[in-house]
């Protein structure tokens, strides 16, 4: 037994945390980050590599459903806690360790959680979601994939799947439903957009500094994304100072880095046409390496001008047309290169295709 | 061939072996736990690898729904295996476990075993994130695999044997990274490739939630990740023999040089995982067919001319 808890002890020294962003949650998001950074704890990339669900902001209309599915994949021991305030995260974080470590709050929860049958059967209603009816070939309520001509013009599979909610470096409240063949997109609609009002201008450069985290994050590489982590943490802690000239070393650094530009170019070109065809703003020209440079650019400049910003919001329909022919890790940066700050929504929209 | 001065020890030294090996894989693991939290300005960084065994030792099993059970197991588990059979062939000092007259082919089957396991591991969870990290790392294995064995094939050529031990006793004086070095950068790519590592790490990266090893919890994820660092110990030993003189130097016994080696090649391994960004799969498999292959090939002329000339 002793053993057992000093190795319960140690392991609260590793705790991985997975955040899910409601639309209003991102400040608190960045909070997070920082605590977990702090700690030496890590953040989750998915569910299965979770021990604590934070859910940054409140999870309104269908979000809270999509949530509650997230949290029943945790493997467990685990902890759920909702996060409304950035002031409270830290000692939210504490408590979540020390239930790590309650034992007897584990096993409760560890018996009580619904059987992956029995939550299999909860969600049977809802599981084919294009309201289709060729349900008899359904192992565990999966339907068997349906072919349609691919690329090259060969038959291959199409499986539908929903992408948001708990994807770290993703805009928050969005979840979009693409129907994949291989890794590639070939269709893509919007499943739940969450609009969202309260734009506070007062920290849009670290919020621009956020978007190049989650680009230089998805595109692997640490060293910078850790680097621009702390560029934001120092803005939201007002050490500006700080923050100017570890953002300037940032940019160099993302300049200069050849690997980054070889491994980012070419990726969703956007000419002056196509912004205009597509209705975006002219921020977006150029690919996604451009983009990014765009964006580190602008963070620089930002404190210094006063020109109205351009729209910093992008409906959830026209992001689901750009994915649309990208494969599932590429769109990723692409959408990441965007620099949204707020998703609006639109209608639910059926998936539009590329063919 | 002068593999006399290699003596072939009695089989219990394997458990020794497995010892050395994850002496190394624990180090690797605390070496990056402390370049991470030196980065991020964090407490506790070479004690990481401990907490993480224990949290994921703790942790429970999940399994997806329909997830192909044995073989995701066994595509998890298998990279521990692969790595131990790799070091198999490796000699420490004059001391060989397994001496192969084919170890360098021994060792380039084992390397290939890992797309197996890696697409298994990221097919047997039946989730989409998993299965395209399972995919992406079949696309960056036909970048790296090709120019590695063309790699691994120009030590064997200078020395005129695929057995590890003459390879490493051909080096007297001169290492074989030293005259061909095009051939040790490959070899190096190669051993990051099929070890899931830094920059060719995109089966595992961020931009797929993880992929190959998003669905894994607990103890099979400690698996997997263990075996990552194992392979890298594995790549960074085998590179000893292969490129740096085997045990080979002065003052210190041939197995201390061997280890000492070993340790350097590894840690360099480890410092370089963050430093660079992800070579995406498509975009590696250009630069593997356009750039690597040809400069693997060329070297390869190069020494087999150098060979024939000094006859």
């Amino acid at each position: 037994m002793g053993v057992r808890r000093a190795l319960a002890r140690l392991a609260t020294r590793s705790v991985h945390v997975l955040v899910v962003e409601a639309p209003d949650g991102w400040r608190i998001r960045a909070t997070v980050e920082r605590a977990v950074r702090e700690r030496g704890w890590s953040m989750a990339l998915s569910p299965g590599g979770a021990d604590v669900l934070a859910v940054c902001g409140e999870p309104r209309s269908d979000l809270g459903k999509a949530v509650a599915e997230v949290w029943q994949q945790l493997p467990g021991p685990r902890v759920r806690i909702e996060l409304r305030d950035a002031d409270d995260v830290s000692a939210r974080l504490d408590e979540a360790r020390d239930q790590l470590l309650d034992t007897t709050r584990q096993q409760r929860d560890a018996r009580e959680r619904p059987a992956l049958s029995e939550r299999l059967d909860e969600s049977g209603d809802d599981m084919d979601m294009d309201g289709d009816d060729d349900m008899e070939m359904a192992p565990s309520g999966i339907p068997l994939a349906e072919g349609a001509e691919d690329r090259d013009g060969l038959e291959m599979d199409v499986l539908h799947v929903r992408l948001g909610v708990a994807l770290p470096y993703w805009p928050a409240g969005l979840v979009l439903r693409c129907a994949l063949q291989g890794d590639v997109i070939m269709g893509a609609g919007v499943e739940v957009a969450v609009d969202h009002q309260g734009d506070d201008e007062q920290d849009r450069v670290a919020r621009h500094v956020d978007n190049v985290v989650s680009v230089v994050a998805l595109a692997g590489w640490e060293a910078a994304a850790s680097e621009a982590r702390r560029v934001r943490d120092d803005l939201l802690g007002n050490r500006s100072e700080d923050a100017a000239r570890r953002l300037a070393r940032l940019q160099g650094r993302v300049q200069r880095s050849r690997m980054l530009r070889w491994s980012l170019r070419g990726i969703r070109p956007l000419g002056a046409d196509d912004l205009q065809r597509l209705g975006l703003p002219s921020r977006l020209v150029g690919d996604t390496h451009d983009r990014l440079l765009a964006m580190l650019d602008h963070a620089a400049q930002l404190p210094d001008c006063d020109a109205a910003p351009e729209s910093e919001r992008l409906s959830a329909e026209q992001v689901s047309q750009l994915v649309i022919g990208l494969d599932v890790a590429t769109a990723r940066l692409l959408v990441a290169s965007l620099d949204i700050h707020t998703v609006s929504s639109g209608a639910r929209s059926e998936e539009s295709h590329a063919h | 061939m002068p593999t006399d001065a290699l003596i072939t020890v009695a089989p219990t030294w394997a458990l020794v072996a497995l010892l050395v090996l994850g002496a190394f894989t624990t180090a690797a693991a605390m070496l990056d736990g402390a370049l991470v939290a030196r980065a991020n300005g964090a407490p506790g960084g070479a004690m990481r690898p401990f907490a993480e065994a224990s949290r994921l030792m703790l942790q429970r099993r999940r399994v997806t729904v329909e997830a192909d059970r044995l073989l995701w197991r066994i595509g998890g588990a298998g990279l521990l295996v692969v790595a131990a059979l790799m070091v198999a062939v490796v000699p420490l000092g004059r001391w060989t476990l397994f001496d192969l007259d084919v170890g360098v082919v021994w060792f380039n089957a084992m390397d290939v075993m890992v797309w197996a396991l890696v697409w298994l591991a990221g097919w047997g969870a039946n989730s989409v994130h998993s299965l395209v990290g399972g995919y992406r790392f079949l696309a960056l294995g036909l970048g790296y695999e090709l120019p590695l064995m063309f790699a691994l094939v120009c030590p064997a050529i200078a020395a005129g044997s695929l057995n590890v031990g003459s390879v490493a006793a051909a080096q007297d004086g001169l290492w074989f990274a030293l005259w061909m070095p095009v051939a040790f950068a490959v070899y190096l790519v190669g051993v990051m490739g099929f070890s899931v590592w830094g920059p060719f790490s995109p089966a595992i990266g961020a931009d797929i939630a993880g992929g190959s090893r998003a669905e894994l919890s607990g103890v099979d994820r400690l698996v997997f990740n263990a075996g990552r660092y194992a392979l890298l110990a594995a790549g960074a030993a085998f590179a000893v023999p292969m490129f740096l003189g085997g045990g080979a130097g002065p003052l210190l016994p041939g197995w201390a040089w061997t280890l000492l080696k070993t340790s350097v090649v590894l840690a360099a391994m480890v410092w370089l995982r963050r430093k660079l960004p992800a070579a995406r799969p498509d975009k590696l498999m250009e630069v593997g067919w356009l750039i690597l292959l040809p400069a693997a090939l060329l070297q390869m002329l190069v020494v087999s001319v150098v060979v024939v000339v000094r006859g």
